[in-house]
């Protein structure tokens, strides 16, 4: 069982990604990682595999609606978003078929709960066997939580990847941690996505899924699309 | 005594928390457990007693609403549901609570806090801890562990039952075993069945001071509204052509299908029944010789079964008997449904005993399946057989 990013020149030089891969992306603030992985989810979605999408930052009518916006033939029933917004905003909304609503982003326990069952959805009721689990972001829930409960809930969590073959792709915002906290989350992936602010604009690399780091490529995103340049 | 409302649990538990003693709902992470402590609450406060729910990790105003999506009304309870709210310090937001901890990651605050609204009860009640998981990530896991120990102390004096939350992350296995073994007078493990993803739950009794622990797990599903229910993934219903088993199917289900051709049963019936804190999948088999094959293949890793005879139709039981052989269901808990009770010539259970030659330990109960005679019966006498195997 394998995985790829949808990034076609990454792809080409890594080659494919197996089942039970967790993959931290790492980058600057405004550097479109908010695209990438949806970018990620989103080509996994239109290859048959399911994708659940723990949101922190952007209500889940959002992030659904940038998957509606892009391309209104992808398979919504494959979508499970975990919306840690909406609830700390004061709204009361009720979980739908898409979006399941945690109670916050400190509410760790009744995140794994969410991401649980949409993992048992996908896979008991509609057969899936290919699952991205994308959490985006993990600076938001250190904000609320100390790096032990974070690591704590990260290492069952890219454990139960693994169990699953499912792929992980984790969200981390450059600059803001210090470089502890960094190296210890680092001991639970098996592979980054880096993002670096270049001369041109901002370039992309993935280190540790081969043998050596990829080269820099400048980057644009356009639409469902990561085009790579250099 | 204080009970749990959870389904069973009270009974495996003789009756429920005894008051001045605690109890930790230990659960794996990723299983939705924490419906444990609410349904304790909130059964509690539905009875006419106190609870205090201690709020860790939810904002006050949507733990009343998740109260909600179960059906359970926490303002019908008025002042007897008492929020602790050692949440909104978190977060620097305004809180309406009476008893507010200013500063969530300090201990001592939370101590207080809670102490005041365990004295100002006017009688033994219930306090329940939202997740002892995030309070023992905010103020550490000695801290905590500590603290236990004080409240339980202290709930003690005024003989309130403690309840806690505690979701199992990797914490150190000390932490981990004292929590399990030696801080609360009883643990209940709320536990996910596993294999690529968890698809399953159960609970099961770890520990109770005041018992022997009955071995005992208990599988369950969360159903909204209504809370935990005591999950039964098969029942099998049985017996000979025209003795009235997709009737009784349909009789029993709060929603059932059948694939039938002409009104006989050719594949399948199938319901759904949630009742009374149980809720099961039903499985009904054609009866006709022709289908066997099906009813081997329909028949497998069911927990209990229903023969359904026609009482006036003694010939087709040592056909009834049979189809107990082809579905391999002796050893498994069986009720025998002497069906069609209303009609002349209708045999009495106890004839129909002699008759098959059944030992005194297989019930047999009458129905009327076409107007939910009897059924019901039959279900919570299957339901009692098949939560008494070990």
């Amino acid at each position: 069982m394998t995985y790829n990013f949808g990034i076609s020149r990454l792809d080409e030089l890594i080659g494919d990604i197996g089942g039970g891969t967790n993959i931290m992306v790492i980058g600057p603030p405004m550097s479109g990682k908010d695209d990438i992985i949806n970018i990620v989810a989103y080509h996994g979605l239109i290859d048959n595999n399911a994708a659940v999408i723990v949101s922190t930052r952007e209500p889940g009518t959002n992030v659904l609606e940038w998957f509606g916006h892009h391309d209104t033939n992808i398979p919504m029933d494959h979508i499970g978003i975990v919306d840690c917004v909406t609830r700390t905003l004061g709204f009361g909304a009720p979980d739908t078929e898409n979006i399941k609503m945690a109670s916050s982003p400190v509410d760790l326990t009744g995140i794994g709960v969410k991401i649980s069952q949409f993992f048992e959805h996908f896979w008991m009721d509609l057969q899936l066997r290919k699952t991205r689990l994308c959490i985006n972001s993990l600076s938001t829930i250190l904000m609320y939580s100390n790096l032990p409960t974070v690591f704590r809930f990260l290492h069952v969590f890219t454990g139960r990847i693994k169990a699953a073959n499912a792929l992980g792709v984790y969200v981390i915002e450059d600059g803001m941690h210090d470089d502890k906290t960094i190296v210890t989350l680092k001991q639970l992936f098996d592979g980054m996505i880096e993002i670096r602010e270049g001369e041109a604009g901002y370039q992309i690399r993935a280190v540790g899924l081969t043998p050596k780091p990829t080269p820099w490529f400048d980057y644009e995103i356009d639409g469902v699309n990561i085009i790579l340049r250099g | 005594m204080i009970e749990t409302g959870i389904p069973k649990l009270d009974d495996y538990l003789l009756g429920g928390i005894p008051e001045g003693k605690s109890l930790v709902y230990y659960i794996y992470p990723g299983v939705e457990g924490n419906v444990f402590g609410m349904q304790t609450m909130y059964h509690t406060v539905s009875n006419g007693r106190y609870g205090v729910y201690v709020a860790s990790s939810t904002d006050p105003r949507m733990i009343r609403e998740q109260f909600d999506e179960f059906g359970w009304n926490t303002d019908e309870c008025g002042d007897r549901f008492i929020i602790v709210d050692a949440f909104s310090g978190l977060i620097g937001a305004d809180s309406r609570e009476r008893y507010v901890v200013s500063d969530p990651e300090d201990v001592n605050d939370l101590t207080q806090c809670i102490k005041q609204a365990m004295e100002d009860l006017d009688g033994p009640g219930v306090v329940v801890f939202e997740s002892l998981s995030t309070i023992m990530d905010l103020c550490g896991e000695s801290e905590t562990l500590d603290a236990i120990e004080e409240w339980n102390q202290y709930a003690m004096l005024y003989d309130h039952a403690m309840v806690y939350n505690f979701t199992a992350w990797p914490y150190s296995e000390d932490t981990l075993l004292h929590i399990k073994e030696d801080i609360c007078n009883s643990a209940i493990s709320v536990g996910g069945i596993s294999e690529r993803v968890i698809f399953g739950q159960y609970f099961g009794i770890l520990k109770a001071d005041w018992m022997d622990v009955p071995r005992k797990c208990v599988l369950f599903k969360i159903v909204r509204p209504g809370g935990i229910r005591v999950y039964i993934p098969k029942i099998l219903v049985t017996g000979p052509f025209n003795a009235g088993k997709s009737t009784f199917v349909h009789a029993l289900s709060n929603r059932a299908v059948s694939v039938d051709r002409l009104g006989t049963t050719i594949a399948l019936d199938h319901g759904h029944i949630d009742y009374r804190g149980f809720t099961a999948d039903i499985f009904g088999t054609p009866g006709q010789e022709r289908f066997d094959p099906i009813v081997k293949l329909l028949s497998g890793e069911a927990m209990g079964v229903f023969l359904v005879l026609d009482s006036t139709n003694a010939a087709d039981f040592v056909r009834g008997k049979r189809m107990l052989e082809i579905t391999m269901s002796f050893g498994l808990p069986i009720v025998i449904i002497a069906n069609k009770q209303d009609l002349q010539g209708a045999l009495t259970p106890e004839e129909i005993r002699k008759k098959l030659s059944m030992p005194t330990n297989v019930p047999i109960m009458p129905a009327i399946a076409t107007n939910r005679d009897g059924v019901f019966e039959a279900f919570e006498t299957l339901v009692d057989m098949v939560m008494e195997v070990d």
